[in-house]
């Protein structure tokens, strides 16, 4: 698989189930949506697929195609869909022609939200109330990439290939989020909430912590041994997931 | 500073000092302690000491003065006790005459040549510092010997911190470093078979410890017949046979684990448990292969050090005049029939695996391990160093004292954790 095919599949996999958050963390845009009922529908040709399901002031996201959408949005290349979540592109409606209108201005306004969020600009990161959605949001982002990596990119393969079975949890501590990885046979599922029985459980002090792992500024064994994370259970679960994580910014950066 | 807890009249060690220290190195050493000393696999991290002040014979003390009976060893060095006198005395001697100089040492000639004696497949002996440089030294001598590619390794083994040996996608290695690394189970005969047959006439080397003792896994002794099979078939097909025994070397059998086992490797790997604790590591082999060693250029700054081979020649003499292997396997064999014991009686089920002179422990009552890290920690917290994520090593220095001092510990570390569930 190619590297552009790869990032359409974490944008639409990885990056765009953030949207499902996003309106719980941000008011105004809790606002925007509270009234939509649709499904926006994203695929691209010989890649991957994607809805976006709006519902009583919920959204829900889905990694593949929806039986009825309302608007359906097609890509001709992984590039094109890139491209348009660089904001360089339009994409092509195959259905839902009536709701033009609604993506290019509501629609647009959630996505860009989006990107306010885990593009911080200058200076942004000082302000601990856009701190804490950025860092909750990223961290989202990249957990839900490992899953893509872990799945189609090669290295990331045969890290995962010696990741014992089981459920990792990941929780920001004292309020969350948390997040579950299942690492099976079958594959690798990650989903949002605590797990029953965890084989590994890694848990952030709090979200200013995770923030400076993400972006460098803290070295993950000085967190370890500094209480900052505290790590339980099958720690060479939390390893190699650590592996995957260090490969995402190839890909996102 | 709080005083320490006290809890059925045992002592809850406190780390203030520790602690304090490691946020000074946090600010001068990366991790803070790298390598196999970082604290990140002890769970909990505040369950354990960071450093150490002193030590003697089974014991070492932190730098808050608490004190430990050490089922570590440094990791395994440690075999007959932290400044044992005859191996110290020895070193001390050499120390005073030359240590590292511009020629090699005669000490260099006696430690081979013992080594020789001693141990059956070995008709020569090459010293370095640490077990990577055997390990490496090994795997170059196969590829020299046979002009061939390939080292076929066990999965889950760890042979040091050179690429090649680590897992791909760990930072600072490319997937070119694995290119010519094929890794198969434990114990799968039909696995080596298969890689062999894939890749003819291009295996150089087959590198595996004496029997599989993995990280965060129970140890895995080998199958009946296996050693003897792989032995014939490496030999049939022309690949060079290396046991890495870094860690078990000279605990289990003086003459090499695979004594023990009963099968005649190529190239044994020693270190660890060497020289009790002095910078030293060794490769013996095979007339077979010397010539190809001798045309190996492989050397290090240190790798003449006298004093390090003094101590090594001290200690192995001594280990078999006390028959140290037999020593060591019968103290942990009372230790872990006492520890399996007081288990039991609280309700728990402590597995034991591995050779009993070097143990790996596990609670099975909870497949995670977060209950196994929880006693590990609660012991370690009561003076039983005990990690919970590799074996542990005893060494003839562990007295009936220390041992019986354990066995009080774990009792009372089961009620704690009990108490917690």
């Amino acid at each position: 698989m190619n590297e552009s095919m790869l990032k359409a599949y974490l944008n639409l996999h990885a990056v765009l189930q953030n949207l499902e958050d996003l309106v719980k963390l941000d008011e105004e845009m809790a606002q925007l949506i509270k009234d939509w009922e649709l499904t926006v529908e994203f695929s691209v040709r010989g890649g991957p697929e994607a809805f976006l399901e709006f519902k009583k002031g919920v959204c829900r996201h889905g990694p593949n195609a929806h039986e009825n959408p309302t608007v359906k949005l097609y890509f001709t290349s992984a590039g094109h869909l890139n491209r348009m979540f660089d904001g360089k592109a339009t994409p092509i409606p195959l259905k839902g022609f009536l709701r033009l209108g609604f993506l290019k201005r509501e629609f647009a306004q959630l996505t860009n939200r989006l990107t306010y969020y885990l593009r911080p600009e200058l200076g942004k990161l000082d302000d601990e109330s856009y701190l804490k959605p950025n860092t909750v949001l990223t961290l989202q982002t990249a957990l839900y990439a490992v899953k893509v990596l872990a799945m189609l990119e090669p290295t990331s393969k045969e890290i995962a290939a010696h990741i014992p079975a089981g459920v990792l949890e990941v929780e920001v501590l004292p309020a969350g989020p948390c997040l579950r990885l299942a690492f099976e046979r079958s594959g690798i599922s990650v989903a949002k909430g605590a797990a029953k029985c965890p084989m590994a459980k890694m848990a952030f002090k709090d979200y200013r912590v995770v923030h400076a792992l993400l972006t460098g500024k803290l070295d993950g064994f000085l967190a370890v041994a500094n209480g900052d994370v505290a790590l339980q259970g099958q720690l060479p679960m939390v390893d190699n997931l650590n592996l995957i994580l260090d490969r995402v910014p190839r890909y996102l950066a | 500073m709080e005083s320490p807890e006290v809890r059925n009249g045992m002592k809850i060690y406190r780390y203030d000092k520790s602690t304090a220290l490691f946020q000074r190195a946090a600010k001068v050493i990366p991790c803070g302690i790298y390598g196999h000393f970082s604290p990140t696999p002890c769970v909990p991290v505040s369950a354990y000491p960071f450093f150490s002040a002193r030590a003697e014979g089974a014991k070492f003390w932190d730098v808050d003065g608490n004190e430990f009976v050490d089922y570590m060893c440094a990791y395994g060095p440690m075999v007959l006790g932290y400044h044992h006198p005859v191996v110290d005395e020895a070193y001390q001697v050499q120390m005073r005459q030359a240590d590292a100089n511009s020629l090699a040492s005669p000490k260099m000639v006696e430690l081979a040549e013992f080594m020789v004696d001693m141990i059956p497949i070995a008709d020569w002996a090459f010293f370095a510092k640490n077990g990577a440089d055997v390990t490496n030294y090994a795997t170059m001598i196969a590829r020299a010997a046979t002009g061939r590619n390939k080292i076929i390794a066990i999965a889950g083994g760890y042979h040091g911190t050179t690429p090649w040996m680590q897992a791909p996608g760990h930072h600072g290695t490319i997937d070119d470093d694995h290119a010519h690394i094929r890794r198969i189970p434990w114990n799968d005969f039909a696995a080596l078979e298969r890689v062999v047959a894939e890749h003819p006439k291009d295996v150089a080397g087959f590198i595996a410890s004496p029997y599989h003792h993995p990280t965060f896994a129970d140890g895995e002794m080998p199958a009946e017949g296996y050693w003897p099979k792989v032995q014939q078939f490496l030999k049939r097909n022309g690949i060079v046979f290396i046991v890495d025994d870094v860690r078990c070397g000279f605990r289990l059998h003086l003459g090499g684990s695979n004594e023990l086992f009963g099968f005649k490797p190529d190239l044994i790997c020693f270190c660890k448990a060497i020289a009790n604790g002095y910078p030293i590591s060794a490769l013996v082999g095979t007339e077979s292969l010397k010539n190809a060693a001798a045309k190996v250029f492989h050397t290090g700054s240190f790798w003449f050090s006298a004093g390090p081979m003094a101590a090594a020649l001290a200690c192995l003499q001594e280990m078999k005049r006390i028959d140290a292997p037999k020593i060591i396997a019968d103290k942990g064999k009372k230790l872990l029939a006492g520890m399996v014991e007081i288990s039991k009686a609280h309700g728990f089920h402590l597995k034991v695996s591995g050779a009993p002179s070097m143990p790996y422990l596990r609670i099975t009552d909870d497949e995670s391990l977060m209950l196994h890290q929880q006693w590990c920690g609660e012991c370690t917290r009561r003076g039983a160093y005990f990690t919970s994520h590799h074996n542990w090593f005893v060494s003839t220095a562990h007295t009936d004292e220390d041992i019986q001092r354990t066995l009080e510990i774990v009792d009372d570390a089961f009620k704690a954790v009990k108490q917690k569930q």
